[in-house]
């Protein structure tokens, strides 16, 4: 999205620093967030307004803007859209995103790589957001070896190390990384910018490069999509879309289209998708990586409002009610565990009660021998589960593999020789069964 | 603020239809009561396919049973008939003919019940708990999906023991929807996949959560055309996200909002914020509606982006709900979530399932 001169860069809002595509946007943003009244959810236009009015119809006094951070609360400073906001802290603004830039180039990169959890497969690092785009959009007319257009990513991950380089070698000092990438790339028109934050990428990148250049105002990707082939959003997280499919690109039309169909439906691939890469699918900004997760949330909640999927502003809804409350603490209301519910609750050896014993093994396959109960296949497993809380003898069960799953797991309960105590009735089912269960399924079930 | 864990004396409430009493809360929205509700927290909630005449609810509890009920026109709930699973039960769908009612439970199995001989067989194995199941029908295949906590979903052709195609899964499975082709599946760690369905179930794309806090529930919503064209991600966080497959600008289609938070007043008190336990699409008008922890559901609609309607606070969490084939019933679950941790869970409190009529609430809002 273009405009970088406009306004010192986005227009952004100076009570809660949050970024905008468009005036209008953050205008809007403004009236609902900032010079709204409490009492009456009437919008005004600016903060003294805000005071007047609900000093006139209320009389209320207020002395602080709602949901601004601390420092910008101001009720007395007029401000409207970008206009008002005073010089000081337009250039602190400017300062510090030109810090950001350079900084989550870096970084984006790194945790883009980390982040994305495509299809398996796919050096991440080859895909890394920034980088990639602007040079997919040169690729092309450059022979590049392995570098189909963007479209093609399919190809592209055998290619894209060396074109990664291919950044640097803008800048200067950067070894010929890219073998085959001409140094005259440099003149990509503002592909740079990416190149600073490339370098940490590239495998075996000396790191001597010189990150410091900070191209100014690099705005992810807006150069680049002039760059980068028609089809690309430049979000950041784009290319993990294209990454994930390597492989042959099938064209599956996919949901969208519907019909057509296909034959080796390999993996992803992507009808419409086809492009994969193109489309950003997969979701929103970038920001997200450095989240805990499951923290308690204490002022998360007011971060996430912010970083929230791309749009701020689309974060919303909910007209009325649910009026966040200013960014004061907020709580969690869900238990400090990094499990679910459903999880937390099942270990508790009430609900393990009745469990099959490991008779049944994991497999649905054959018939396995072990029905009946024997502490087949894992024996020594107990010690994966431990760790949970709950009394539970793991013994035996199988695949632990969850973290935070042990409870169930063992639903060896031993106690109850063979799970079904509550099952009789309804036959045909009891997983138990002689019989290695599943055949019953072709038995009775011929009903199917 | 909240009413969870106050014991209550009604929580035992008796038969009443209509939970009309006005005095306490555990029916604020006097919505309708179904009979001989289960013992133990509904985890589940699913309603016939337009191929069956009537509506039949079935849900699945922590009771380890699965009951089914008819639900006449006037409201009436006739329990019908229960089948049971040696664990909690995690999932229930319908097959597309309406014969067979799919059901998925921490004993690790999924059974598949054929209600007119009422006999329930076994038709899946995983190693851990199964929380969800779904049936899928394709042209030239019909299938069983599970998706367990053993970090796999398996496919289940429901004549043969073993699995017809086992996919892994980055992390345990939390949730999944399935609306042909298109099947999307979140998972422990924020993981998100969505598969595509044609000719063979295949991993179409894992895509970065919209999210920043564990999954817990998530549906698929359809386009115009009636197709599959997104989803919508609920989290503990009381936020849910509407992310588009192939949007034309992801930047501005896709979208988060927040919801079943505690108001709090104005400046600080802190707020609460609760899990969305469930998002459900009503069929016709393509809005959504959420239940959460918090003991309310809310209407939304996504396209013009604003809230239709929330309700009152309920004395329970609300923890799950769904539609009917056509849109004009709604029913939620009234019952404990864990969303506060065993001290809250009163054993002797009454699980409700709620009934409301949907027709009108969840019309859409015009495009402003």
């Amino acid at each position: 999205m273009g405009r970088k001169k406009k306004k010192q860069l986005k227009p952004w809002c100076w009570y809660c620093n949050r970024d905008f595509d468009d005036e209008k946007i953050l205008i809007q943003h403004q009236k609902a967030k900032h010079f709204k009244c409490h009492i009456c959810h009437k919008k005004l236009y600016t903060g003294p307004g805000l005071a007047i009015h609900c000093m006139q119809v209320h009389k209320e006094t207020i002395d602080a803007v709602p949901n601004a951070i601390p420092g910008r609360t101001d009720i007395e400073l007029e401000i409207y859209g970008m206009e008002g906001i005073p010089e000081k802290d337009m250039d602190e603004r400017r300062r510090l995103l030109e810090q950001k830039t350079q900084e989550s180039q870096k970084k984006k990169q790194q945790d883009d790589s980390d982040e994305y959890d495509d299809d398996d497969s796919t050096a991440s690092t080859s895909f890394q957001p920034q980088p990639v785009q602007p040079q997919q959009g040169y690729i092309p007319p450059m022979a590049q070896p392995g570098l189909p257009p963007v479209p093609g990513a399919p190809g592209m991950p055998p290619g894209i190390p060396p074109l990664m380089p291919g950044v640097p070698p803008l800048m200067p000092g950067m070894p010929p990384v890219m073998p085959g990438m001409p140094p005259g790339m440099m003149p990509m028109g503002g592909m740079m910018p990416p190149g600073p934050g490339i370098p940490p990428l590239m495998p075996g990148m000396p790191p001597g490069m010189p990150p410091p250049v900070p191209r100014p105002g690099m705005p992810p990707m807006t150069q680049a999509q002039a760059v980068t082939a028609p089809g690309i959003l430049n979000r950041p997280p784009a290319p993990a879309a294209a990454v994930p499919t390597p492989q042959p690109p099938v064209t599956k039309p996919l949901f969208p289209s519907a019909g057509q169909a296909q034959a080796a439906v390999q993996g992803p691939v992507g009808t419409d998708f086809k492009p994969l890469n193109s489309t950003p699918a997969t979701t929103t900004e970038p920001p997200k990586p450095t989240f805990p997760a499951y923290t308690q949330s204490t002022a998360s909640t007011t971060s996430t409002t912010n970083s929230t999927a791309a749009k701020p502003a689309a974060s919303i809804t909910s007209k009325p009610a649910t009026l966040t409350t200013t960014s004061a603490t907020s709580k969690l209301i869900h238990p400090d565990e990094d499990i679910s519910l459903e999880e937390r609750r099942a270990q508790l050896p009430k609900y393990q009660r009745n469990l099959p014993r490991p008779g049944q093994a994991p497999m649905g396959n054959p018939p396995v021998g072990p029905i009946g109960g024997m502490m087949p296949p894992q024996p020594g497993i107990p010690p994966q589960q431990q760790g949970m809380r709950p009394p539970l003898p793991p013994h035996g069960q199988y695949g632990g593999h969850h973290q935070g799953m042990p409870g169930y797991l063992p639903g060896a309960m031993p106690p109850y020789g063979q799970g079904p105590p509550m099952v009789p009735p309804y036959q045909g089912g009891p997983p138990r069964p002689p019989m290695g269960m599943r055949p019953p399924v072709m038995s009775q079930g011929g009903r199917y | 603020m909240s009413l969870f864990g106050t014991t209550s004396g009604f929580g035992t409430g008796g038969t009443s239809m209509f939970g009309s009493t006005a005095t306490d809360n555990h029916n604020p929205m006097k919505d309708i009561e179904v009979t001989s509700s289960p013992d133990d927290s509904i985890g589940c909630l699913s309603f016939s396919p337009p191929t069956l005449p009537g509506n039949f609810l079935i849900a699945g509890s922590w009771a380890n049973d699965v009951r089914c009920w008819e639900v006449q026109d006037n409201g009436q709930t006739i329990p019908k008939a229960q089948q049971m699973h040696t664990g909690p039960v995690l999932d229930v769908c319908w097959s597309d003919d309406g014969s067979k009612v799919f059901t998925a439970s921490c004993d690790k199995t999924a059974k598949m019940w054929d209600l007119n001989s009422n006999q329930a067989i076994q038709i899946a194995q995983h190693d851990a708990p199964v929380k969800t199941v779904h049936w899928i029908k394709a042209p030239n295949y019909s299938c069983v999906m599970t998706g367990s906590w053993d970090k796999t979903l398996k496919f289940w052709d429901t004549r043969s023991p073993s699995p017809m195609m086992t996919l892994q899964l980055p992390e345990r499975c939390y949730c999944a929807d399935v609306v042909y082709p298109m099947a999307a599946v979140a998972t422990a760690e924020r993981g998100l996949i969505v598969y595509q369905l044609e000719n063979q179930p295949s991993e179409f794309r894992r895509i970065e959560s919209p999210l920043k806090h564990q999954h817990r529930c998530v549906a698929i919503f359809k386009d115009k055309q009636n197709k599959p064209t997104g989803f919508a991600l609920g989290s503990i966080e009381g936020r849910v996200a509407i992310h588009y497959i192939n949007p034309p600008n992801p930047a501005k289609d896709n979208f988060t909002f927040k919801c079943h938070r505690s108001n709090g007043t104005n400046t600080s008190a802190p707020q609460d914020i609760y899990a969305v336990n469930g998002i459900a699409f009503h069929p016709v008008h393509g809005t959504l509606a959420t239940v959460g922890s918090d003991g309310r559901f809310s209407f939304w609609d996504k396209d013009a982006r604003t809230k239709l309607k929330t309700s009152e606070q309920l004395d329970q969490p609300i923890s799950a709900c769904c539609f009917n084939h056509n849109g004009n019933i709604f029913a939620y679950a009234s019952s404990y979530d864990w969303s506060k941790g065993h001290e809250f869970y009163n054993p002797q409190k009454k699980n409700y399932i709620f009934l409301r009529n949907a027709a009108e609430e969840l019309k859409p809002r015009n495009k402003k």
